[in-house]
């Protein structure tokens, strides 16, 4: 099988997975043990709101014909609609609660991929190139006990840290370190970058004023650090691990061997040899994480106060506001079946090895 | 058969103990000795299970007519009653399954001498185990048969609870270390006049020494048999054990993990003050302290002198391992309400556990059979499973486990308020977590399936489900419990993660994940104790039993290449990001 006959069967493939995915949502919010109609109204509500509701829902309509409406709702595309928020901010699109609270999600979730990264990949290959010393010691049961604290825990303790930061560390404050900020806890400002000038050419139009403050970024970037550490944390415990046993792998393998034996400088072989090989495994591990990130960045958002979708999610879920919930839950099956695909994908250009089925 | 001597000779494990009784003789006097000394907790603990039992019992009895009650609803009184013999039928052949597994070791088929083939004596033998069953219910039912076995029961449980009352070697009452202190600094009541943190450390060091014999005990009798009563000197079980025994990762995790199982087990002996006093209902349970005013011994409820030893930061505040002012000892201080940290913490390694291990164990259970059938069949079944568990798996499963128990508890559910809510949750993650460990082990089964020895046994005429049974599980039983472990400590974070947000196991019954979130303002404060300590026993908890999963994973197969399993793992071992 080619490469692009694999890919289109996994795409082909993932649309039993999504629409299964929807039922499961559709089963829990519709035919669970509440119904939505009492959810958003609250225990005591008149008979008359009620049926406006349930009409404007269409739950009153028999069971599969709701189920029908759902899915078509979400899945045909000449028919796509998210529905609307009722009980956050009622009568809000989804759509339009998307695009305010998702630039702030996806602010997190960049740093809290990019920052383990840069942490726990090179203290992988550091412990698995000097194995079994000290240090490899040290980052490794660092790494397995950093994965085991659980996010809100970590979170919580971290923020008590940087309160107390002049405490801990000899008059370090960490509130007025480069740029002041106002609370620990809080949205990052997001407007440090912003179009201001457009040039039409024909029919698209290109950007050609662009406003960009440096203080604004720095302040964002350090009212986002915390949140992304936590969040990010399960994420360099596991790339940590696994770029360990990769290097260990690839160093014992017999073309390092060769390498070796050609007298080639050991810095061109870890460089050209063991690294490149090992990054393959960790491929899965950080597309894996996306799972973690989506679920994670409740936990996360609620206590660091970030208004992301994570806390969008959380609000919607415990003040009954069901509609929104389920389609919020559709964007993240949709996010998490394209970050798998894209992970085969990734997977058969890193290592033409890997067996097509 | 082999005809060489004193291997692969027939004789049973009783034979083998009749020629030779010493050694297990004097194993199981040592091990009756123990167990006399906590005679009364072994009797309690058979009670607790036997009312669990009959618990479990009446609630899937009443599943039929509450199958009936839903279906008439919508489809009328006809199909009710339909519904309710459905149900109880598809009991009764579950009931069957289970019979025949405990007490039915031979084939009822063969003994009757009927000659069927492979597939229809299988169906024939679940069927008349199925009658039998339905017969005996029925009597149960409309006989005073089931008069006579409840009535025997009554008795037997009367029996129980007054071997329950005895005094045991490790409980509370051996060694009080609730006490006050006279003017002189002398100490009354409690043991041999110590001082209440001596006497309370006097009783951990009783319990863990008790508890660590009986291991040793237990391994000691593995040995006997190992050595005396087995009848191959040497299988590689030894070897993975002794594997097990070098690997000192896996060592530790062992050893902090069954720290954590006998602070459960042990909760109501560990805890300075009872569970009642301390967490249910501290107003009906009073504590005795010299009053320095009045000059004389005093008593208060525990509930009002919680009021005045809270920790909330500032001056108010009780640390680790001291005193309060009405002379009672905390190990951990005391949380924001006043009431003892360390009691709520052994009765929380209770909570987490019991959901932690039955949320695993079902989601094995699940995995393991899953496994083991789309390996035997493979086509659409396989395809059908690998869809289903990848949909589950697409669906982000904190988020999923959140709605869930939002939507259950926000409606009083029946099954939200068992063990407040702790069955609930072990269900969730149960029908969250299984894609994981199926996926997990799939690859393994999948090659075991293709074997020669499957082969050979199908060929043989041996029944799917023994093949599967006898020829395959044991191939991937291993794997499974590697990830069984690692994924308990995602489960563990789970439950505390949901329980940090408010939907997970409700007050008053404790949990660490809650106990992180009500002490959560006072970190930064002098009452650093009432959050850190909570989460700490996560994470000990969790690191232990990823170190178990470690030293399990080298000991069955030192050679497994680790990486690949770990991309698998990580997701569940990480609890989907509580």
């Amino acid at each position: 099988m080619s490469r692009w006959r694999y890919l289109l069967r996994r795409v082909l493939l993932s649309i039993p997975v999504i629409v299964f995915g929807l039922t499961i949502t559709f089963v829990i919010v519709r035919m669970g043990p509440i119904d939505p109609v009492s959810a958003i109204l609250g225990p005591e509500a008149g008979a008359a709101q009620r049926t406006r509701i349930e009409e404007r829902l269409g739950l009153n309509q028999p069971l599969w014909e709701q189920y029908i409406d759902f899915m078509t709702d979400m899945l045909v595309p000449w028919s796509f609609d998210l529905g609307q928020s009722w009980v956050i901010q009622p009568g809000t699109d989804v759509t339009a609660l998307l695009s305010s609270y998702a630039p702030r999600t996806l602010w997190l979730g960049f740093w809290s991929i990019l920052i383990p990264i840069f942490v726990g990949i090179p203290l992988g290959f550091y412990a698995g190139l000097n194995s079994n010393s000290w240090g490899d010691y040290l980052a490794s049961f660092g790494g397995i006990v950093w994965r085991a604290m659980p996010n809100f825990w970590l979170a919580i303790m971290l923020l008590a840290f940087l309160r107390l930061s002049d405490k801990f560390l000899f008059g370090f404050r960490w509130d007025t370190f480069i740029v002041e900020i106002d609370s620990l806890v809080g949205q990052p400002p997001l407007d440090f970058i912003a179009v201001t000038d457009w040039v039409s050419l024909g029919i698209i139009s290109i950007p050609v004023g662009i406003y960009f403050s440096a203080t604004t970024f720095l302040a964002s970037f350090k009212q986002i650090l915390p949140a992304a550490i936590v969040l990010g944390s399960s994420l360099m415990g596991n790339e940590l691990r696994i770029s360990r046993t990769a290097v260990l792998e690839t160093i014992n393998s017999n073309y390092v061997e060769t390498a070796k034996a050609k007298g080639l400088r050991s810095r061109v072989i870890v460089w050209k040899h063991v690294f490149r090989n090992a990054l393959i495994p960790l491929v899965p591990v950080i597309t894996n994480e996306a799972f973690v990130l989506i679920g994670g960045s409740v936990i996360v958002e609620v206590i660091f106060g970030i208004n992301g979708l994570g806390y969008l999610f959380y609000q919607g879920a415990i003040q009954g506001d069901f509609p929104l919930v389920s389609s919020l839950m559709f964007i993240f099956i949709l996010v998490i079946v394209s970050i798998n695909i894209l992970q085969d994908f990734l997977y058969t250009i890193l290592d033409p090895r890997v067996g097509y089925q | 058969m082999m005809s060489v001597e004193n291997e692969f000779d027939d004789k049973t494990l009783r034979e083998r103990i009749a020629e030779n009784p010493r050694p297990a003789m004097l194993w199981v006097a040592g091990l009756v000795v123990l167990m006399a000394l906590e005679l009364g907790s072994i009797a309690a603990a058979v009670l607790r299970v036997g009312s669990v039992v009959k618990f479990a019992i009446g609630g899937i009895a009443n599943t039929p007519s509450w199958m009936a009650g839903f279906v008439s609803e919508s489809l009328g009184s006809i199909g009710g009653t339909i519904a309710y013999g459905l149900t109880a039928l598809a009991l009764l052949v579950i009931a069957a399954i289970v019979v025949k597994w405990l007490f039915v070791p031979f084939s009822i088929v063969d003994r009757l001498g009927l000659e069927l083939g492979v597939g229809k004596a299988d169906v024939v033998e679940r069927a008349i185990v199925t009658a039998v069953v339905g017969v005996v219910t029925l009597l149960f039912v409309a006989t005073p048969l089931g008069a006579a076995v409840d009535a025997v029961i009554g008795a037997l449980t009367q029996g129980l609870e007054s071997i329950s009352s005895l005094q045991t070697l490790t409980s509370r009452e051996t060694i009080p270390n609730q006490g006050y202190q006279l003017p002189d600094g002398s100490w009354e009541g409690t043991w041999l006049g110590l001082s209440p943190a001596m006497a309370w450390g006097a009783r951990v060091l009783l319990i863990y020494a008790y508890a660590f014999g009986l291991l040793a005990w237990f391994w000691r009798g593995y040995n006997v048999f190992r050595n005396h009563y087995r009848e191959a000197d040497w299988t590689p079980r030894d070897d993975s054990v002794n594997r097990f025994r070098n690997h000192y990762w896996g060592v530790f995790g062992f050893v902090v993990v069954f720290v954590f199982v006998v602070m459960a087990l042990w909760a109501p002996a560990l805890s300075p003050v009872t569970a009642e006093a301390n967490l249910y209902s501290p107003y009906e349970h009073e504590v005795q302290y010299y009053d320095e005013e009045i000059e004389d011994v005093a008593s208060i409820p525990h509930g009002e002198a919680n009021l005045e030893t809270r920790s909330v930061g500032g001056d108010s505040n009780v640390g680790l391992m001291s005193y309060d002012k009405y002379d009672r000892f905390h190990p951990a201080g005391t949380n924001q309400d006043g009431k003892d940290l360390f009691t709520f913490l052994a009765y929380g390694s209770q909570v987490s556990l019991v959901i932690g291990l039955l949320a695993t164990g079902l989601m094995t259970l699940v995995a393991t059979a899953l496994a083991l059938m789309t390996a035997y069949y493979k086509g659409l079944l396989d395809l059908l499973t690998v869809v289903v568990s990848d949909s589950i798996i697409s669906l982000p499963r904190l988020l999923v486990v959140l709605l869930l128990s939002v939507v259950f508890m926000e409606a009083n559910h029946p099954i939200a308020t068992i063990y407040d809510g702790g069955l609930l949750l072990a269900l969730i993650f149960a029908a969250t977590g299984w894609p994981l460990l199926w996926r997990a082990v799939r690859g393994p089964a999948l090659q075991v399936a293709e074997e020669e020895w499957v082969d050979a046994a199908r060929s043989y005429g041996q029944s799917p489900v023994e093949t599967m049974k006898k020829h395959m599980s044991p191939y991937i039983a291993g794997y499974m419990l590697v990830y069984a472990s690692m994924t308990l400590g995602g489960v563990i974070i789970g439950v505390a993660a949901l329980s940090f947000l408010g939907f997970g196991v409700q007050p008053p019954t404790p949990e660490w994940g809650r106990a992180v979130y009500e002490g959560r303002p006072y970190v930064p404060t002098s009452s650093w104790h009432t959050a850190t300590i909570p989460g700490l026993m996560v994470v000990f908890l969790v690191t232990a039993f990823n170190a178990l999963g470690d030293g399990i994973r080298d000991a069955i197969d030192p050679e497994s290449d680790a990486s690949g399993d770990e991309a698998g793992t990580s997701a569940a071992a990480s609890g989907g990001g509580g």
